[in-house]
């Protein structure tokens, strides 16, 4: 079959295929613009455009904000699943994934785009429509939740006065997607898979929801009168300062609460028994694969990152460093408030001399060392030399961040991503370490010991908030 | 729901229509039952289902395929169907001469095969009543320990995967990876290793085996204990297996088990020191016991019996003599018409061999009493109103394998 080498004698090479209909689409855009124009629709058209977008700006916003939020989540869901690759990997006593990419970073991302490119199998005796449907009510649940967490000052998707509210209510519709998945199956490892996944999800619900009351009701009670205590923006104003502003010192139970509640809701280890490969194949994705499977892979990961990123929001301070930054600056003399207008490098003195020498050695040796102690092959000069470009990568990338938003939304950002990748390497490494939990101990522990403890952690919040309100101020 | 059949021209017959086979909305036809326990065991209750688990399934060790009566997440029943790697092993090794029962019998047990593997040999040197040169008994223990090690590691990382931990098989495998590596530069095979020879042992010890077991022998203990810390008192991981699967002393004398299932209920029974072979009354080390019976008693058992094996190589090591590995015999083995029974401990029990010869350079009959197949019928018992995910843990605790099942 030699014929299929030589081209076709009056055909249309590809080129010119791409040409033509780019020419073909460039034709009927500029006579539709000429005839708008002349008919003079155009000036109309756009005119009822922007008076229905200004009419019509707060659904815009939202669904901006969660274009931007979903965009977010794939590079995340690709960190996350790297970390537990190669976290897991270290545990386990392996090296993990180290071909593609630097350290293997890109294995996460070739093994999405393996997903992506796999057959999209529909098997004969499913329910059609609610088996297709199933993957994407499962990630949009977890994504649309992120759109209430504040990353920095001024940066989150959707700035909502019942910001919580909104995050459970969202999260709780992941469990109609696990549910759809496992009744359209049709198989029995996929049922018990969702069965199990809605028992968890009403058992653990209520724990994870009673864990944040406590934090709620010092906000109610100590925040500003003029905004609601489920507003998470508040809540992380709220800890500002130095560390033990935090919301884990006032309320550690139920951050212990929540975390463990936290675990069971995003089916991680030792709670993944939604999943039990040991006893159910694949759980409620027994029957999916190409995207559809990668769409749960990435809702479970997504999940990790949200629940640990309302873990930083309610407990650990959201974006605030935990260090009151300005009695440091002022005795340097540095001006507060610190903002891009009021900087002035002059304040410094001769500190000001100290920066440029200071902080490019600094980073290049701390780049270059890391460098040469995990690359064996690696000489001295060699990670020397990588480590000053990283370091002029990465201030170059602080300046430029500086400049395009401000240092509160740059800290605010590092700081946040920061305590939040911390807590999923928690969840990854209790991956590594426990066992499965069994499902009615699961269940004993939720209700009996969590369910109490939560109770308990109320009434003591609401009962020292009345002592301190009442008899102590 | 029962989708409409289409009417097609037979395949056998043009002329003749024919209904098209059944689809998957149709309900299976039932089966004939066989046996009453079979009608009793197919006829489904209120609210209960069946799950077929495996012979593909991840966690039933091989081929073994169990299918479950569950009520919900408990199990009411189950029914295990066997079979799947039958190769009429027994028969196949009357077939060849008694040098190639070593080969055939050597994948029975692939976990540890140098236990199935010396059955024909201890059997064939009962019936000649062969004296084997002392070095090779010793370097036979040491390949058994060895061996025995190996499996153990497995069996801990096994246990734990079908728990949902991921790093205890790991670690398992860390400590399998350097004893197959040893024993494939003593033997040539990683798996299946084809050592024992009737009279003896394939070859001597050589250097790399020897330094590739000093060098492993300075850490050994130190990372035995280092997978027991990650599991011993792992809150998870005593709560799923302590008080589940509960075998007790008449229960397990009963069911004709042996090995760790065996001793975990208390009864000290160990073939090498209840009715000793090779070496073994010359070595020092203690049979371990455990009295609870359940699968974390199961799981300590192992641990312990790894430290009394490393005692044994440690041993064996310096009273090894020097000598001959091999008894002069003649190449084709003409074994005087007699009968003899032959039983060594493997890691999963009393593994057995009844062999007859006739006269002929074959074996007459050659019967396997396989360990795994006695340890395994007790998941019928013991899973009965436990839930779904316990007869993973019940199963992994009593360590099957399928090869020595099937035979």
């Amino acid at each position: 079959m030699s014929a299929a080498a030589t081209p076709a004698p009056h055909g249309v090479s590809l080129t010119g295929k791409i040409i033509l209909g780019l020419l073909a689409i460039v034709v009927a855009g500029a006579l539709g613009f000429f005839l708008l124009w002349v008919t003079g629709l155009g000036s109309a058209l756009v005119e009822w455009t922007v008076d229905t977008g200004e009419a019509n700006i707060e659904i815009l916003r939202f669904v901006a904000a969660a274009t931007g939020v979903l965009l977010f989540t794939i590079p995340a869901a690709f960190v996350i699943i790297y970390m537990e690759l190669k976290i897991i990997a270290q545990m386990n006593m392996r090296v993990g994934p180290d071909r593609t990419g630097p350290f293997g970073a890109l294995a996460s991302l070739m093994a999405g785009l393996k997903v992506l490119s796999k057959e999209d199998y529909t098997p004969r005796g499913v329910d059609v429509p609610v088996y297709t449907l199933a993957p994407a009510v499962t990630f949009l649940a977890s994504v649309l939740t992120l759109l209430v967490i504040p990353f920095a000052p001024g940066m989150a998707g959707y700035y909502m006065e019942l910001g919580l509210l909104y995050f459970f209510a969202a999260s709780g519709l992941g469990v109609v997607g696990l549910m759809m998945a496992g009744w359209s199956s049709f198989n029995k490892y996929s049922l018990l898979g969702g069965i199990r996944a809605a028992a968890a999800v009403i058992s653990y619900e209520l724990p994870l929801i009673l864990g944040t009351f406590g934090v709620v009701l010092l906000a109610g009670a100590f925040g500003p009168a003029d905004t609601s205590p489920l507003n998470l923006g508040q809540i992380v104003e709220n800890q500002a300062g130095w560390v033990w502003n935090w919301y884990a010192f006032q309320q550690p139970l139920a951050l212990i609460i929540f975390f463990i509640a936290a675990t069971a809701e995003a089916g991680r280890t030792p709670f993944d028994y939604t999943e039990a490969d040991s006893e159910l194949v694949a759980g409620f994705a027994t029957e999916y694969s190409g995207m559809r499977f990668g769409f749960f892979f990435f809702a479970e990961y997504v999940n990790v990152f949200i629940l640990s990123a309302l873990t930083v929001t309610l407990f650990l301070g959201g974006y605030h460093l935990g260090v009151d930054i300005d009695p440091i600056l002022g005795f340097f003399g540095v001006t507060t408030p610190l903002e891009m207008s009021s900087i002035d490098p002059g304040s410094l003195g001769p500190w000001l001399l100290a920066i440029p020498l200071m902080v490019p050695p600094v980073l290049t040796l701390a780049f270059g060392g890391l460098l040469w102690m995990v690359k064996s092959g690696w000489g001295i000069i060699k990670s020397l030399v990588v480590g000053f470009l990283l370091a002029n990568l990465l201030v170059g990338a602080l300046f430029t961040f500086w400049a395009l938003f401000s240092f509160e939304a740059l800290l605010g950002v590092l700081v946040f991503f920061g305590k939040s990748f911390g807590l999923v390497a928690l969840f990854v490494m209790m991956r590594a370490t426990y066992p499965r939990v069994r499902i009615d101990q699961m269940m004993n522990f939720a209700w009996k010991w969590l369910m109490p403890a939560a109770l308990l952690n109320i009434f003591i919040t609401a009962g020292a908030i009345i002592i301190i309100k009442e008899y102590l101020s | 729901m029962t989708a409409d059949r289409e009417q097609i021209r037979s395949l056998d017959d043009p002329e003749v229509m024919v209904q098209t086979p059944a689809t998957i909305y149709d309900a299976i036809p039932p089966l004939t039952p066989r046996t009453e326990r079979e009608a009793e065991f197919y006829e489904l209750g209120d609210g209960e289902m069946f799950v077929n688990l495996g012979p593909q399934h991840p966690s039933t060790h091989g081929v073994l395929r169990v299918v479950l009566k569950i009520d919900g997440e408990k199990i009411v029943d189950l029914d295990p169907v066997m079979g799947y790697l039958h190769r009429g092993v027994e028969k196949i090794c009357e077939y060849g001469d008694w040098h190639h029962a070593i080969s055939n019998t050597d994948p029975l047990e692939y976990a540890a095969s140098m236990f199935s593997e010396a059955l024909p040999v201890l059997s064939a040197e009962r019936l000649l009543d062969l004296e084997v040169p002392r070095r090779a008994d010793y370097i036979r223990v040491l390949a058994w320990e060895l061996n025995r090690i190996s499996s153990h590691a497995l069996f801990i990382g096994w246990l734990a995967l079908d728990l949902g931990g991921l790093t205890p098989i790991l670690y398992g495998f860390a400590e399998r990876d350097e004893i197959v590596e040893m024993l494939a530069a003593l033997t040539g095979q990683k798996l299946l290793f084809n050592y024992m020879r009737i009279g003896g042992v394939n070859g001597d010890v050589n250097h790399e085996f020897l330094s590739r077991l000093g060098d492993w022998m300075g850490r050994a203990a130190v990372r035995i204990n280092d997978q027991a810390t990650l599991m011993n008192e792992n809150e998870i991981f005593v709560n799923r297996t302590k008080g589940l699967g509960v075998v007790d002393r008449e229960m397990a004398l009963q069911y004709h088990m042996s090995g760790p299932p065996l001793r975990a209920t208390g009864v000290p029974y160990d073939v090498r020191r209840a009715h000793p072979y090779s070496v073994y009354p010359e070595l020092e080390f203690d049979i371990p016991v455990r009295t609870d019976g359940d699968s974390y008693a199961r799981y300590l058992l192992h641990i312990d019996e790894i430290k009394q094996s490393l005692r044994i190589i440690d041993q064996v090591l310096h009273q090894m003599p020097d000598g001959p590995v091999m008894a002069k015999l003649p190449r084709l083995l003409r074994i005087p018409p007699n009968r003899a029974f032959a039983a060594i401990e493997s890691p999963r029990g009393q593994y057995a061999a009844y062999a007859v010869s006739d006269g002929s350079d074959q074996p007459f009959r050659f019967r396997i009493h396989d360990p795994s197949f006695f340890n395994l019928q007790a998941v019928g018992p013991l899973t009965r109103g436990e839930l779904l995910a316990d007869i993973m843990a019940i199963m992994a605790s009593l360590d099957p394998i399928m090869g020595g099942i099937d035979k």
